[in-house]
């Protein structure tokens, strides 16, 4: 569970990067947060990583006060959720396989558990071929699902993802979003960041709408997509992920341009919600 | 923690030197050339202190006895100057090698002896040395106070140009010692530094799975521990081959170096338990802490 009371963060040149936010997202939540460069929004997850302190309110993440919590007990708290970042963050000097054991390490996990856990969650996201690679010898779809299996290894109840789609291949990115999903629909709370609206619209979902520090919009949306997305298993999302990318990795409406402005996007949203159930083009 | 997640952060540390070779690499230089700089001013200290020492040994007094003693008691004098503390040797010296060493001694109005030419109004004498130059003047006045002890010569200006000689030396390698020591730590510093700071998005990384910095800190420690456990053991080598070399160059001079004091040199054999201890626990310990010391600043995220 995530919880933002009344937060406001300036930072030390005095930018106001978040103005008085109020934020709740439940456990088993699936939750997009919007909103065009600067808004704040990588503000709000070093907020939730305790990565920075806000400035005044509460940041409540899985049950710990951030705002109190000590700084010996952070590695404690870390170690109940996962990251993905826009830049992968993976250790260059380890394979995929010691990228994603680390976790379990920082643990202390019994040795048998991690060999059987590892290999797990890299068939997950279907690298098992890749095991031994490094992550120099891989792509940035394939590195994200890395580091999406090492948010997932340790079986955290909250996922938290900036930008995770930033830096791969847009096509690419509907698989990305798919296996989050499928962890989602395993109970694994997630939030998102994302400013690729096709993204968005297409799944759907809660959406929040950060801008120039504030929340100016919290929906649940109806995705394009969103009927074919409760059959969709975790196994069968991740075999998706696997598969080539074209089968599933289709944009809603291409012809329509990607314009920064948060408007734009509200209304596209909420466009699709009338045509709700609208079918795949 | 259990054992083998000991074991775990342990191979880390040895495996990150293999993956870090270049870091790892100038770590283990810079290590061993501060070692070898400090190491060889501190032994270079040794032996000229030992030298001093070994001169100021050399440094003998002469005791003159009352003339007309009875033999007897001259030799009851010598004897008693063998027992008596910080004398190392005594000899006793007849009335004609006094003559002679008084001639040698006087340099200028050598005539004067040519007036004189009969040693037999010398007294008769012992010359001894001492084994701690530091308390010559004590030693000297205990000798003085011996009945029928006529006088005690040491050359003072000798004993104290020793002491001041060595003050000096003490002084200036004191301070060498700690230039090169301050200068090694820096050079150290930055290196460590250099090699944490290439790490620093890894440290980063592990802090958000949330590592504690106990668990990123333990292979940086086991890391250092084995680079400056192998400068160590490159510097005594090389210290070895040097220190060896210089020897027997010295050795080999004889004589003349004797009179330098090259006598003194302590050999290799003596210190090398000591060398070998020295340099494996100062790289040892140098290289994890410094190692340590250099990832602070990088686990406050
Ligand atoms: N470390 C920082 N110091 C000062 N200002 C910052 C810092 N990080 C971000 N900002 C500013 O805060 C605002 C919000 O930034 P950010 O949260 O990164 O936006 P977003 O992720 O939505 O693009 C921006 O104006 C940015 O310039
Ligand atoms: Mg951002």
């Amino acid at each position: 569970m995530v919880e933002l009371q009344n937060v406001s963060v300036t930072y030390s040149g005095g930018v106001d990067a978040l103005n008085n936010v109020s934020l709740k997202i439940n456990d088993g939540d699936f939750a997009f947060v919007v909103g065009s460069s600067g808004a704040g929004k990588s503000t709000m997850i070093k907020l939730l990583l305790k990565e920075i302190d806000a400035t005044s309110g509460n940041v409540i993440v899985n049950g710990y006060n951030l705002s109190k919590l000590k700084k010996r007990k952070i590695p404690e708290f870390r170690r109940t959720l996962g990251f993905v970042f826009q830049d992968f963050r993976l250790i260059p000097s380890m394979t995929v396989y010691e990228n994603i054991a680390f976790v379990l390490r920082v643990l202390d996990a019994p040795l048998k558990y991690i060999r059987k856990r590892v290999p797990y969650v890299i068939s997950l996201v279907g690298l098992h071929a890749k095991t031994n690679s490094y992550p120099d010898e891989l792509s940035g779809g394939e590195k994200q699902r890395v580091a999406i299996a090492r948010a997932l290894v340790n079986d955290p109840q909250l996922i938290i993802a900036d930008e995770p789609t930033g830096n791969i291949d847009p096509e690419l990115s509907y698989e990305i979003v798919e296996l989050l999903k499928g962890i989602n629909d395993q109970g694994t709370t997630i939030l998102m960041v994302t400013h690729e609206h096709d993204l968005v619209r297409h799944f759907g979902g809660r959406i929040i709408n950060i801008t120039n520090g504030e929340i100016v919009y919290d929906e649940i949306v109806t995705g394009t997509n969103s009927e074919i997305l409760p059959e969709v298993e975790l196994a069968q999302a991740m075999e998706n992920a696997a598969r080539p990318r074209h089968e599933y990795a289709m944009p809603v409406d291409t012809a329509e341009e990607n314009t920064p402005y948060v408007d734009d996007v509200i209304a596209a949203i909420q466009g699709t919600v009338t045509q709700k159930g609208g079918a795949d083009k | 923690m259990k054992i083998s997640g000991i074991k775990y952060l342990a191979n880390q540390g040895i495996e990150n030197i293999w993956k870090n070779k270049m870091m790892a690499f100038a770590t283990f230089c810079v290590l061993l050339i501060s070692l070898l700089l400090v190491g060889c001013s501190v032994l270079f200290y040794i032996n000229m202190n030992s030298m001093i020492l070994g001169l100021g040994n050399q440094n003998e007094v002469a005791v003159y006895i009352e003339a007309d003693t009875p033999q007897e008691r001259v030799d009851e004098i010598g004897e008693q100057l063998k027992t008596m503390e910080n004398i190392s040797t005594v000899t006793y010296i007849s009335k004609k090698e006094a003559y002679e060493r008084m001639q040698n001694q006087i340099l200028q109005g050598k005539e004067i002896f040519e007036y004189i030419d009969d040693y037999q109004f010398m007294p008769d004498g012992f010359s001894i040395t001492v084994a701690d130059n530091e308390k010559l003047r004590d030693t000297v006045d205990a000798i003085t106070r011996i009945e029928d002890v006529q006088s005690a010569d040491s050359s003072p200006q000798v004993a104290e140009f020793l002491r001041e000689l060595r003050r000096v030396v003490t002084l200036i390698a004191g301070a060498a010692i700690i230039a090169l020591a301050a200068v090694s730590m820096i050079m150290i510093s930055n290196t460590t530094k250099a090699s944490v700071f290439a790490r620093r998005e890894e440290i980063q990384i592990m802090k958000y799975v949330g590592a504690t910095n106990t668990f990123i800190r333990t292979p940086f420690f086991v890391e250092g521990l084995v680079t400056g456990f192998f400068s160590g053991a490159g510097a005594y080598f090389i210290t070895w081959a040097i220190y060896r070399s210089v020897y027997d160059i010295l050795m080999a001079q004889g004589m003349l170096m004797n009179a330098f004091g090259a006598g003194s040199i302590v050999p290799f054999a003596d210190i090398r338990l000591y060398c070998g201890l020295a340099y494996l626990l100062v790289g040892s310990l140098v290289g994890a802490f410094g190692s340590v010391v250099s990832t602070r600043k990088h686990l406050d995220v």
